[in-house]
């Protein structure tokens, strides 16, 4: 079972990146939700499938049990993946309503302004050759 | 010492409240903390002047071997004499000189900070220590500079001394590291000459701390920035660029000078660069007319020769080393404070402005001309001492000397000029046009000028005192061997006596003929463009772009090269590293699979590669789905029923999400690079990441599982935590800090996708259900099921601890039931239901899983401590609590963004 997991996982994962490297947007939100599933089964099969039964203190019972630390990690992940994705997708619907569809690439050049040093270097090298020929 | 350096450091603080109370005033309280440095150094000079030290140390960096350790000896006490009682004038200077300016206490916060760093420069005995103090100096400095940062001359000026002097900072602290690691001894005190003696390194050494010493102390070719800096209020300039910053190259040159000074290659760029400097200086200082421009040149040429002094190493050169460099730090900062004198009462420098500024600043014209006798090394000042070792000292060299000292006669020559300039020109003379009417300055503006040019007169008339007590340790603390010490102002017809003679002369006629020895110079013009500032600026612009192609290969905002970047990198190293590890993959025992993992697995890939592939949104919406509910059922086929349960009410949350958003959105195109190359890129990434994450995970799970962990859990579960649900015990309970954490996490990224989800929309009204909702049927039959949920929550809350459930998933299934409502009535029932708003319940949840933490803390155990009642034997704890916080904060951000994203558009 460790090995189909395992093989699951890194499918996953890959078309996860695959998704994240899109120049659609909308398929790289989806990718993130991708790439969260493969992490998630990623950390639970890391803690491999060991015992036949859930994670329960059952005094009747004394098969072995699942190990139960994986599970809590997985399960608070979960959720938090799932915050982190509707996170991306209100990113999204905002960049959507604020500068129509973009390509991946094209979103931080909306934003991004030059160095301010760059400009102010020219500015002041003018002051100083006026100075220096004086 | 090190209270000492703790009041100037609390002055410092204390620097802008006080002015801001007290204005100009404040100046005599802060100059008190200078003061009791001076006076304590006063107190010591017995001590050191009998050959002992004084010695302090803190542990700094235990574990590295650094300490906090001062040491005063002859060098140090001279310069701390230096620094504190030029400090206490300049402090009482500057009060007057920027008065009424806005920024006063900031001034002075930054000059204590100068005050304190180049105390402690000059005081460390530890390497590293001082190397923190000597970049502290250039950042004040830069500071300072910047004062007046409206300005765009004073901004660069600071910015060119803060790279030349940084960057010279760097090439020493590599000088340092290498010394102490080549010595093995990280004290000046402890390093001899012996220790470094044909070492390997030592002309390594040498180079980086003479390249440090020079930069700092403005040595060509990087002399440049002291001019520039007098861009700084003229408090700055005296104190700074005259008296002490710009001699702290000057002083770890001659603080090593026993270590290092034993090579030839040390003397020889020593005396080399310290000459070029001297001359160079000399010349450019007499092409100024700006009275502070000028005084900045001369300081660059008595700067070289110092350099050149030390490089030579004869007794008499280091005797009028520190003669020299007591005498300059006294007239120079008595000339540059009464040039800011001169400045503020007639608003001009230009020389050719000025002239009989005597007969209305009689008291400044008299501290001027006392400094500029010293200045220009007429007898009995201490200048004339100093000028008649120098020449004496570089004599002892033998024919090399013989040539310096014709060069040196020539510049002092022309610094007697100078001298002449600031004094006969300014003062003397007719009266001069200027822009305001001269008035005399105020006690504090001509105290400080004065006592220093008293200072430098009755340093040589009486020079049996300060023979004693002040020269002769400062020259053993940096002579090679032991140094006879005796000054004197009449030596019989010396050599060097015809030589002061000869520079006199040549000085009285320079000055006559000032106006065709500077036409002359001015005929060389392509020479001076050569070493002006043009060659700085250029440089640092090709710097600027050099930069700038070098970064923009990494910098190029694409995120998707980024990323690839990034899955190359992890993907490759994993590939790298798990190579020899394959043939352990197969030899790992496994779980047997079961047909509903197998079916789960499937199902999630399928859904993957349809979510990756395919176009329309109904498609990828169902995709995610299936690639979700796969993972669900693999959770419940490896016995995880609560991670299961998550993950299916997470999917079904991230499904109406999506749908909502996605509607408003045109349809997809298929996926995939629009180049065919670029697409073969990423797939081949993509397939290297995958391969790479499933080879590591294979890895791990081949082997057996380390340490008792799950056993350790599953046997304190029921014991210790009262449950039997041990995935929700150690949430609520063992791991309930970090749960507390991550549902912070989830609180905030809920309040920040509301924002990005709502803004544009109303919330307020009734709304109206979805139109898919309309058939009567489904809204009957929803209703009764929404219920079913919210109610079914609660009781998966509460039963959470023993069986599967808890504040997690009652919270989902409790979001699914409202949302469920929302959809088909309009969002107006979110308030209906709820008796708070879903911001309010992210709080209160917060709140109560906090509450259990601090109850724990008021029981005085640790914070998040589980703590029990048994009414009537049920088990009731503060985890419960936590459990309910959960479950409320989880409810409360699924719903407030629900709310705003179904919310009426405005």
């Amino acid at each position: 079972m460790e090995w189909l997991a395992a093989i699951t996982t890194g499918t996953l994962a890959g078309l996860g990146l695959w998704m994240l490297l899109d120049r659609n947007l909308k398929r790289v939100v989806l990718g993130i939700a991708v790439l969260g599933n493969a992490i998630n089964l990623g950390v639970f099969t890391a803690g491999r499938f060991i015992g036949e039964r859930a994670a329960f203190v059952d005094a009747t019972n004394n098969a072995a049990t699942a190990n139960p630390l994986p599970q809590a990690l997985v399960l608070t992940a979960i959720v938090i993946g799932f915050s982190l994705f509707i996170f991306a997708l209100a990113l999204l619907k905002r960049t959507r309503e604020l500068h129509g569809d973009k390509t991946t690439d094209s979103v931080s050049s909306i934003t991004e302004q030059p160095a301010p040093d760059w400009h102010a270097g020219e500015h002041e090298a003018d002051c100083t050759g006026v100075e220096a020929r004086r | 010492m090190l209270y000492l350096l703790s009041v100037i450091a609390l002055m410092a603080l204390l620097a802008p409240l006080l002015t801001r109370l007290l204005g100009q005033r404040a100046a005599w309280l802060l100059m008190l903390a200078p003061l009791c440095a001076f006076i304590w150094f006063i107190t010591q000079m017995h001590l050191v002047a009998e050959g002992g030290t004084v010695m302090q140390s803190v542990e700094w960096i235990p574990a590295l071997g650094i300490n906090l350790s001062l040491r005063l000896d002859g060098l140090s006490l001279l310069f701390a004499l230096l620094i504190s009682g030029i400090g206490t004038l300049i402090v009482l200077y500057a009060g007057s000189y920027l008065h009424g300016h806005p920024h006063l206490g900031r001034f002075y916060a930054y000059l204590l900070i100068f005050m304190l760093s180049m105390l402690g420069l000059v005081l460390a005995d530890d390497l590293v220590a001082m190397f923190v103090f000597w970049e502290l100096t250039s950042v004040a400095s830069f500071l300072l500079i910047s004062f007046q940062h409206e300005k765009g001359v004073s901004r660069r000026a600071a910015l060119q001394s803060l790279l030349i002097t940084g960057g010279g900072g760097l090439a020493l602290l590599a000088g340092l590291i290498l010394l102490g690691g080549a010595t093995g001894y990280w004290q000046f005190s402890q390093l001899s000459a012996e220790q470094i003696e044909g070492h390997v390194l030592l002309p390594a050494i040498m180079l980086l701390v003479i390249l440090g010493c020079f930069t700092k102390s403005a040595q060509i070719p990087f002399h440049l920035w002291l001019p520039n800096a007098m861009n700084a209020p003229t408090p700055v300039s005296a104190y700074l660029h005259s008296a002490t910053m710009v001699k702290a190259g000057i002083y770890l040159l001659a603080r090593l000078n026993p270590v290092l000074g034993g090579s030839i290659g040390w003397g020889t760029l020593l005396i080399t660069f310290g000459a070029a400097t001297a001359v160079l200086g000399a010349f450019l200082a007499f092409r100024q007319t700006d009275l502070k421009r000028l005084l900045a040149y001369t300081t660059v040429t008595v700067l070289g020769q110092l350099t050149m002094l030390i490089g030579t190493n004869t007794s008499y050169a280091l005797q009028a080393f520190v003669l020299y460099l007591v005498a300059h730090s006294l007239y120079k900062g008595a000339l540059f404070m009464a040039v800011g004198a001169v400045d503020h009462a007639t608003g001009t420098r230009e020389l050719s402005r000025l002239g009989g500024l005597i007969r209305f600043m009689p008291l400044t014209g008299a501290a001027v001309a006392l400094a500029a006798f010293s200045n220009a090394g007429l007898p009995p000042f201490f200048g004339f001492i100093a000028k008649e070792f120098k020449y004496t000292g570089l004599m002892e060299m033998g024919t090399i000397g013989w040539a310096v000292t014709l060069v040196m006669i020539l510049i002092n020559a022309l610094l007697f000029a100078a001298a002449g300039l600031v004094f006969v020109r300014t003062f003397l003379g007719k009266q001069g046009d200027y822009p305001l009417t001269p008035h005399e300055v105020s006690m504090p503006m001509w105290l400080g000028p004065m006592l220093l040019a008293l200072g430098g007169f009755m340093l040589g008339a009486w020079n049996a005192w300060p023979e004693t007590w002040l020269v002769n340790t400062a020259v053993q603390a940096i002579a090679r061997g032991p140094v006879d010490v005796h000054l004197y102002l009449w030596g019989g017809i010396t050599p060097a006596l015809l030589a002061s003679l000869l520079t006199v002369s040549l000085g009285v006629f320079f000055y006559l003929w000032r106006d065709r020895v500077r036409h002359a110079l001015d005929r060389a013009n392509a020479v001076w463009n050569i070493s002006g500032d043009l060659i700085w600026d250029r440089l640092l612009k090709r710097i600027f772009y050099f930069a700038g192609l070098l970064a923009a290969r990494f910098q190029h905002g694409s995120l998707r090269q980024h990323l690839v970047l990034l899955a190359l990198a992890v993907g490759g190293l994993l590939a790298v590293g798990l190579l020899p590890a394959l043939p352990q993959l197969l030899q790992g025992s496994y779980s047997p699979i079961s047909l509903l993992g197998l079916v789960g697995c499937l199902l999630a890939v399928a859904g993957g590669v349809a979510a990756a592939f395919l176009p329309g949104r109904l498609t990828l919406l169902a995709a995610l789905g299936a690639c979700g509910l796969g993972l669900a059922l693999v959770f419940i086929a490896v016995n995880a029923p609560d991670v299961a349960m998550t993950q299916l009410m997470v999917e079904t949350l991230s499904l109406i999400f999506l749908a909502l958003v996605f509607r408003k959105i045109p349809t997809m195109p298929p996926s995939g690079a629009r180049r065919p190359w670029k697409r073969y890129l990423h797939a081949g990434v993509a397939i290297l990441f995958g391969l790479s994450v499933t080879g590591a995970l294979l890895l791990v799970v081949s082997q057996p599982l380390p340490g008792h962990i799950a056993q350790w859990y599953m046997a304190n579960s029921l014991p210790g935590g009262h449950g039997s649900n041990v995935v929700n015990v150690i949430l609520v309970d063992f791991r309930a800090f970090d749960t507390l954490g991550e549902i912070l996490v989830v609180a905030l990224s809920a309040l920040a996708a509301t924002n990005l989800l709502g803004s544009g929309q109303r919330i307020g009204g009734e709304g109206r259900g979805e139109d898919a909702f309309t058939s009567p049927l489904l809204r009957q039959g929803l209703r009764p099921l929404a219920w079913l949920m919210l109610g079914a929550s609660l009781l998966l809350l509460w039963r959470g601890h023993n069986l599967p459930g808890g504040g997690f998933i009652g919270g989902l299934v409790a979001a699914c039931g409202l949302i469920l409502l929302a959809l088909t009535y309009g969002h107006g029932q979110i308030r209906r239901v709820l008796p708070v708003g879903p911001a309010q319940l992210i709080g209160i949840g917060l709140g109560c899983s906090v509450l259990a933490g601090v109850l724990g803390l008021l029981s005085n155990q640790a914070f998040l401590t589980g703590l029990w009642v048994f009414p009537g034997g049920l088990p009731l704890g503060t985890p419960l609590l936590f459990d309910v916080g959960v479950f409320l904060t989880v409810f409360g951000s699924a719903v407030h963004m629900i709310d705003k994203l179904t919310g009426v558009r405005h």
